[in-house]
């Protein structure tokens, strides 16, 4: 009975933490911009990090290690730090991003400017950071994280063409502006594919002390919970697709995201976006900073745990305090949070290789694994589809960048 | 036993079960006409950093260096104090007494103790 609650739990809080920034405005820009043409880009992206998702919680569970644990262990620090450094950057950006998102949120719903919200974001991320527990963390925000769920209920009151929906799962080559399109289908892989989403999962499991008896569960939360969670993404495609694509309208401004649901809740539906994204961030921004921490202080072997007192684990609950303080001189400098996202989305996709590749090798590694290591589905799956987000994304940021 | 697959880079816990860094040296003691023995392991960043670069290295030292006595060089433990299991290599003493945690011990003093909810 307690498996059956927690693997509820585990499955509600994936569906209420998938949703972030990265996903809302990049399946928005994809819908209004291509229509369906770009659903196989959430369907493939989310495949990619249901396996990977798996695979940390297995690794957590079996080995009792977390992936930058491991990695450390296995490759060594002078290999290591490519992978964290990597990701250091990257999710430094993503994080910028997320708290700029808690921002945007509130200029909409208060008419206050962005940067005057910097602070107050920061300072509502860092205490929750400091004085929350692992779980208030992972379940309290995941939980009012689904008011997400608008945009699926908004999605099914448009009646869309459910036809032409599955047709956009089968990837086509760009029928016009081809540069635009891999440039936002990357970022759509970028979204949907965050690392800090598995090195996070995989920390959650340990702080949760999670073994062998956890496995068929974290199959259950992996699969189901990332499948909602882009089943809420496509939503939100579908919807731009139905009210941004016919009128021509791209998605340039974070403004125009409660043109989502207006046209169809009306005054309540201006709201829901608000919460959505609001929520959403504030739980992806607590996320991000402490998947950071983690990195960091497995690495170099700090005790860590968001579950002990900051005075127990100075230097890992430091480490989180910096990173939202550096996140939040972003948002002060009055950096776009939506191309910040754009930016950091494709940056996350076009370095995807970095983190997956070592982590494959562990979890194809039977000292770490034993009878547990990952079969030539998983592994062929991953290896695909993150050197093709790369490729992809080395290919069309620079396109892009140069076509403006 | 091989060294660096199974000791280097490995985590180091402390006899009270703290986290206390992990292996960043390992230190060979040469012995006439017989095979070398481990005699230390290193901890902490000067040693990490010399792993990368030694200049980088000698310039956190000489930083170090001014935070007191015994600091500004490498720290070793005797090997003899450390018994390796499947996860970790386990230290037979309290890492306060080491100046492994005089980071982590002089953040806490210095910025965490004196920030709100502490």
């Amino acid at each position: 009975m307690k498996k059956v609650l927690q693997i509820t739990l585990g499955i509600v809080t994936s569906v209420g933490g998938f949703l972030e920034i990265g996903s809302i405005t990049t399946a928005a820009q994809a819908g209004a911009s291509f229509g369906y043409q770009l659903v196989w880009a959430i369907v493939v992206g989310t495949i990619c990090i249901a396996f990977l998702v798996e695979m940390a919680g297995r690794f957590a569970a079996v080995s009792k290690r977390t992936i930058p644990d491991a990695m450390r262990e296995r490759f060594g620090i002078n290999f290591f730090a490519v992978p964290l450094v990597v990701m250091f950057a990257v999710s430094l950006l993503v994080l910028a991003a997320e708290m700029g998102g808690i921002a945007a949120a509130l200029e909409m719903a208060t008419g206050i400017s962005l940067p005057v919200w910097a602070i107050p974001v920061g300072l509502v991320a860092w205490g929750l950071l400091w004085r929350a527990t692992f779980s208030v963390i992972e379940n309290g925000v995941s939980f009012l994280g689904l008011v997400t769920i608008a945009f699926a209920v908004g999605a099914a009151r448009l009646h869309p063409d459910y036809g032409a929906v599955l047709r956009g799962m089968a990837p086509t080559l760009p029928r016009s502006n081809a540069t635009h399109y891999w440039f936002v289908a990357v970022s759509v892989l970028g979204a949907s594919i965050s690392p800090y989403l598995y090195y996070f999962y995989s920390s959650g499991a340990i702080e949760e002390k999670w073994d062998v008896t956890y496995l068929a569960a974290n199959r259950l939360i992996a699969g189901i919970g990332m499948s909602f969670g882009g089943f809420l993404s496509v939503a939100v495609l579908v919807l731009a697709a139905i009210l941004f694509h016919p009128r021509g309208v791209d998605v340039q401004h974070y403004q125009q995201l409660p043109g989502l649901l207006t046209p169809i809740f009306g005054r309540a539906g201006f709201w829901l976006v608000i919460a959505s994204l609001g929520v959403a961030c504030l739980g992806a921004t607590l996320e991000i900073a402490l998947a950071i921490a983690y990195l960091i202080a497995q690495g170099l072997g700090w005790n860590w745990g968001e579950d002990l007192e900051p005075r127990d684990d100075a230097r890992f609950a430091l480490t989180y305090t910096l990173l939202v303080a550096a996140a939040a001189l972003f948002v002060l400098a009055g950096v776009d949070p939506l191309e910040l996202t754009q930016i950091s989305m494709s940056l996350t996709a076009a370095s995807l290789p970095v983190g997956v590749f070592p982590f494959l090798i562990l979890m194809n590694d039977k000292k770490y694994l034993g009878g547990h290591t990952n079969g030539y589905a998983g592994n062929a799956v991953v290896l695909v589809i993150s050197l093709l987000a790369a490729v992809l994304g080395v290919v069309s940021i620079p396109l892009e960048i140069v076509g403006g | 036993m091989h060294l660096v697959a199974e000791v280097l880079d490995e985590q180091i816990v402390d006899n009270k079960g703290r986290r206390a860094g992990r292996v960043d040296g390992i230190v060979l003691e040469l012995r006439d006409g017989k095979p070398p023995r481990v005699a230390y392991i290193e901890v902490g960043p000067i040693t990490l950093l010399a792993r990368f670069n030694r200049r980088l290295a000698r310039w956190y030292a000489r930083w170090d260096e001014r935070f007191g006595e015994g600091r500004g060089v490498p720290f070793r433990i005797p090997w003899t104090r450390v018994t390796r299991d499947r996860d970790a290599c386990r230290l037979d003493m309290d890492a306060d007494a080491t100046p492994i945690f005089a980071l982590e011990d002089w953040l806490r003093r210095h910025i965490v103790e004196h920030l709100p909810g502490a």
